[in-house]
């Protein structure tokens, strides 16, 4: 198995940044950064776009993220249109990189507007698929 | 650099074609470009076929295109940048004929939508977004724009009731266009009762997929002056990109960068400001998508192209006419050929030929094309 376990239906099998894996199984979200320059990355980054230096390392992130936007998604491709309607967010993380991830349906939907304090969580997918939401 | 003319368009009827194949629609649309630039194929020395090729059951469609069109041996290839292909394409065509390598080319921008099932739509459009940490946790086109709508709606206080009038000012204008896909006139109240497709977007604030070709017939200024009496010049081409993933842009989402970017480069090359602008076709993918392009292109601030909807400021016989043939939401959007269907009306309009629906005095036009999520957008300004 490979990089299609990310997400509740993934596409892409084959990437440099499987390590990803790892670290939601035990539960944790990781950012890459550049061990030359420090830059940090997050949906993670195999290849620095500053110095185009290639080694990097995991950093566990904290999680707290403020709400972007959001949409109510109602008509969705065929993977997905069982369980509409569904949420899905764009969130600014505390090291002011961004996440676009599902909103847990745990969360009030009423209660969603940009600013809204979120925490990214592991979650889990059918079979063996791992991801991230905000709740 | 010499002028570059563009002296002879043409378009076929949009919608659910269910009569024609691709290359049957490529031949329609070019044959009557051909018939309006009064000319034959013998003159055109190449051909840029534009379409967002996922569609297309025929695999690299320029050879089928190119063959149909009897434009063989002449170079021929496709150029694809999602919704906004053939203004892409009218950008590589003048580069072309720019450096001299051309004179005269066919810009053939046509899509062929309709006969795919809507499973095989839905597959298609749940890999719209960045495959690898977007697309699998179920985005959608609609969904994307619904997001910058959350965004403008939170920042601005903009309605749902305000972008019905996108939908309702498209629709007037789409009745008066025998091209369009949707030629009936519709009411805010129907707009705001639709369906809802991805919040805050209901089905009427979106454009419907379609089938459908337009083509342009671009040429150097002595071959232009020579072949025609009413060129159109084409005076400014902007293009930019922004990065694919909602992630990596910057800001709250309530504009497009691409499109500000784009439109800096085309004004800057043809020398004019927004309030120069006679008559406009800006991309209206979505409703909401008309007025963050109104802010992005500088017609209006930012959060109050709203007010330029309520005072009918873009209707005809406004301060800047804005989808007068009825937009994609009329039109229908066959991916490859919309910015060419832009460019058509444009013409049409600085050609003082647009009929019911023409600007008085045009001589300055803007196209406004965005590819995809938003990761291309295009900006061509047209002069008589």
């Amino acid at each position: 198995m490979g990089f299609e376990k990310f997400g509740r239906f993934g596409y892409v099998s084959q990437t440099k940044i499987n390590p990803l894996l790892s670290y939601l199984e035990k539960g944790q979200i990781a950012a890459t950064r550049c061990k030359k320059c420090g830059r940090s990355y997050f949906p993670p980054r195999a290849d620095c776009l500053d110095c185009r230096h290639s080694a990097i390392e995991w950093v566990v992130l904290d999680g707290k993220s403020n709400l972007i936007s959001f949409t109510n998604v109602f008509f969705a491709p065929p993977a997905f249109q069982p369980e509409t309607p569904y949420l899905l967010g764009l969130a600014e993380l505390t090291n002011g990189l961004r996440v676009f991830a599902p909103i847990s349906p745990a969360v009030d939907k009423d209660q969603l507007k940009p600013g809204l304090e979120l925490s990214l969580k592991v979650a889990k997918g059918s079979g063996d698929n791992v991801y991230y939401t905000l709740e | 650099m010499g002028r570059i003319g563009i002296i002879g368009v043409g378009h076929t009827k949009f919608g659910k074609r269910s009569d024609a194949s691709l290359r049957e629609l490529a031949f329609e649309a070019y044959s009557s470009a051909l018939d309006d630039a009064d000319m034959d194929s013998s003159k055109i020395d190449g051909s840029v076929v534009c379409s967002a090729t996922h569609y297309d059951k025929q695999r690299s469609p320029a050879g089928v295109v190119a063959e149909y069109l009897g434009l063989n041996p002449q170079p021929t290839f496709n150029v694809e940048a999602a919704c906004a292909s053939s203004a892409v394409g009218l950008r590589t065509a003048w580069a072309l004929v720019s450096s001299k390598l051309h004179d005269v080319m066919a810009v053939v921008g046509v899509q062929k939508m309709t006969e795919l099932s809507s499973e095989e739509i839905q597959e298609l459009m749940g890999r719209a977004g960045d495959v690898m940490w977007e697309s699998p946790f179920g985005t959608t086109m609609p969904a994307y724009y619904a997001m910058y709508a959350t965004a403008h709606m939170a920042k601005y206080g903009t309605t749902e009731e305000q972008m019905a009038l996108v939908t309702v000012k498209n629709r007037k204008y789409g009745s008066k266009n025998p091209n369009a896909m949707f030629q009936k006139p519709i009411t805010a109240e129907e707009v705001l009762k639709s369906r809802p497709v991805s919040a805050p977007l209901k089905l009427f604030d979106c454009c419907a997929n379609a089938d459908g070709a337009a083509c342009l017939i671009i040429a150097n200024a002595e071959k232009a002056k020579k072949l025609t009496d009413r060129p159109v010049w084409v005076a400014g081409l902007g293009l930019a990109s922004s990065p694919m993933s909602l992630a990596g842009r910057k800001g709250p989402l309530t504009s497009f960068d691409v499109t500000k970017n784009a439109a800096k480069a085309a004004y800057q090359m043809a020398g004019v400001a927004p309030s120069d602008i006679d008559v406009a076709e800006i991309h209206d993918s979505f409703s909401i998508t008309e007025i963050l392009n109104y802010e992005d292109l500088g017609f209006a601030k930012p959060g109050s192209g709203t007010r330029l909807l309520e005072r009918g400021e873009t209707e005809l016989g406004g301060k800047i006419p804005v989808n007068i043939d009825g937009g994609l939401i009329s039109k229908g959007h066959p991916v490859g050929a919309t910015g060419a269907s832009q460019l058509f009306a444009l013409t049409k309009q600085l050609r003082g030929e647009a009929g019911s629906t023409q600007v008085d005095g045009a001589q300055i036009g803007l196209a406004q094309n965005i590819g995809g999520i938003g990761m291309y957008s295009a900006v061509t300004i047209l002069k008589a």
